[in-house]
């Protein structure tokens, strides 16, 4: 009996004293945090490629995937998800320091831009609807429209990787590097997602989306690497979770989900495409929904093995 | 003026009045807790000690859970002290991730179940309802019991001198191992117990300058008590890592199960 009630009041408080996975983005409600930064990678990302490709529809769900999939989660996510106003100006001054004021101004503002860009490009890009001065005046209106609309949506798209970079707390993601993994996978996120639209809708050059893909690919590959042997030698604790997700619990999702799905598989598809000369569409499909899979099992393995460093480290104490 | 604690690490007995006396003062709900006893394990010739740290949240100077607050909920007084606006609260977390001490703690439904789930809530706790309330779906934490010390120097109190407007930890301590008092005040208790006795902060290298700061290093007065002096904290985290029991053979390059 006494042993139990010892052993009770040592896990009540061990936990305080050893490497600790952050819990509150990926456990439990949490996984909601997870879902909406995948949607936000893959909404920012096809709308970037979509504004590009000069592709309507391809910015058409991007901007969906952002304000349908990305916002409700996230506003799902809050303790308090009507009060979500008070995060932004003029409201709150929070902007001045707090990257998730900052993120969820831009994505409002995106969510605004991003409409009136697809109307005004909706309307330069339909016959008859306007023609002559009108026609000229639309034209210019949303070229200056996409530039907003671009800046706004790499904001929405590189604040989430800012924001936890920010966290000198969980040092595996306290590193510049960071938002910069996201958003290059974003962006091969969203060539991949664009041929699955092309497929739909028609209007994309394959072959050019396929070599963009290509290098895309090899840099994110290349980018996760460095990531990853950066925070290695940043501190004891990153080093832990870079271990945690190369041979620990996480690798499997690593190896398989983000290795494997997000970057093996279509970079071979895609060389296999460069050598056959042609593109199958089943191939195709599938290096989309590998790639898919590869951004899902990305975010969800930088969330896992953030881990908090021990809150008494003992070279801190003087010892009497 | 920046009120801030010092913790007697030689003087604590782990009798965990503190954390009690916190959890009466605040009416808090069973599964939080604002000031806590952490227990480190050690090993020394075969001999395990267990040495215990009292922590609450370090009324950061500069303070990452301030910064990164989306609402400027978490906000900070002209005396130093850190508080939560639980009205403009959206319960985001990002401050419960940022603090590097890990002091926050969410009040989700399942953490405020009631002192005695399934049975009608106790006159205790209706009450503190009442004088205290919680919101749910706000973030919680210490705030050096700001409402005792306004209410103290409204009645021409000295916080850390004067029991009405000292926080409720420090008044409770039988040991006298915590000392509360205004940093910036050369003379004060604090301030003297920091120079005489080389008060130091937890994480220095965060640079959040806490306002908490503890002296000495041995637990209970006990040779046997004291923790091992050659260990750092790479040491102590190849010690204690056990993140899921994988860590340390992870850090060791074992493969992990």
């Amino acid at each position: 009996m006494q042993t139990q009630t010892v052993r009770q009041w040592m896990v009540t408080h061990e936990w305080m004293v050893k490497p600790m996975q952050q819990t509150e983005w990926i456990q439990r409600r949490g996984i909601l945090v997870w879902l909406a930064e995948v949607f936000s990678v893959l909404g920012t990302g096809l709308y970037l490629v979509a504004l590009f490709t000069n592709n309507w529809w391809g910015a058409l769900m991007g901007w969906l995937i952002i304000v349908l999939l990305k916002v409700p989660f996230h506003l799902a996510y809050l303790g308090k998800p009507l009060r979500f106003w008070r995060t932004m100006p003029p409201f709150s001054g929070a902007w001045r320091t707090s990257w998730m004021s900052r993120g969820v101004f831009f994505t409002v503002l995106f969510s605004g831009v991003g409409f009136i860009q697809l109307i005004t490009t909706y309307l330069t890009t339909s016959p008859d609807i306007l023609t002559g001065q009108a026609l000229s005046t639309m034209v210019a209106l949303d070229l200056v429209v996409k530039i907003i609309a671009g800046i706004l949506v790499i904001l929405t798209g590189v604040y989430c990787g800012l924001m936890m970079s920010y966290c000198k707390s969980v040092p595996f993601w306290n590193t510049g590097i960071l938002p910069v993994v996201i958003l290059i996978a974003g962006i091969a996120d969203g060539l991949a997602l664009i041929m699955a639209v092309g497929l739909f809708t028609g209007g994309i050059n394959f072959h050019a989306i396929e070599s963009a893909s290509r290098v895309t690919l090899i840099v994110n590959a290349l980018l996760i690497a460095a990531y990853l042997v950066k925070v290695r030698y940043q501190s004891l604790t990153a080093e832990l979770s870079v271990k945690e997700l190369i041979v620990g619990r996480v690798a499997a999702v690593f190896w398989v989900g983000v290795v494997g799905l997000g970057i093996v598989v279509p970079l071979i598809i895609s060389f296999l495409s460069l050598y056959a000369g042609k593109l199958s569409i089943t191939l195709m499909v599938i290096a989309v929904i590998c790639h898919t899979a590869g951004a899902f099992a990305l975010k969800f393995g930088i969330l896992k093995v953030g881990i908090h460093k021990p809150i008494v480290p003992l070279n801190s104490i003087h010892l009497a | 003026m920046r009120w801030g604690m010092v913790i007697d690490l030689v003087k604590c007995t782990r009798c965990h009045a503190c954390v009690a006396a916190c959890r009466v003062e605040h009416f808090l709900p069973l599964h939080v807790t604002w000031v806590k006893l952490i227990a480190l394990e050690t090993e020394t010739s075969g001999i395990a000690e267990i040495s215990t740290y009292p922590v609450r949240c370090n009324q950061c100077q500069d303070a990452p859970c301030v910064e990164v607050c989306p609402t400027e909920a978490s906000h900070q007084r002209d005396d130093g002290i850190v508080m939560i606006d639980h009205d403009k609260c959206i319960g985001c977390r990002y401050c419960v991730i940022a603090c590097p001490y890990q002091n926050r703690t969410f009040l989700s439904k399942d953490k405020n179940p009631g002192y005695f789930p399934g049975y009608e809530k106790t006159r205790f706790e209706k009450k503190g309802e009442e004088l205290y309330f919680h919101q749910v779906g706000t973030t919680q934490k210490c705030n050096f019991c700001a409402e005792r010390i306004d209410a103290g120097q409204e009645k021409g109190l000295i916080p850390g001198v004067d029991w009405d407007a000292t926080p409720a930890c420090v008044n409770t301590c039988q040991a006298r191992a915590l000392t509360f008092g205004d940093l910036d005040d050369p003379e004060s208790a604090v301030s003297r117990l920091i120079r005489e006795r080389g008060g130091i902060q937890l994480q220095e290298e965060y640079e959040t300058d806490p306002s908490v700061f503890y002296i000495d290093g041995k637990i209970g007065g006990k040779a046997s008590n004291i923790a091992p002096e050659s260990e750092t904290t790479g040491y102590h985290i190849r010690h204690l890592s056990t993140v899921e029991e994988n860590a340390k053979k992870l850090l060791s390059g074992e493969k992990a199960k």
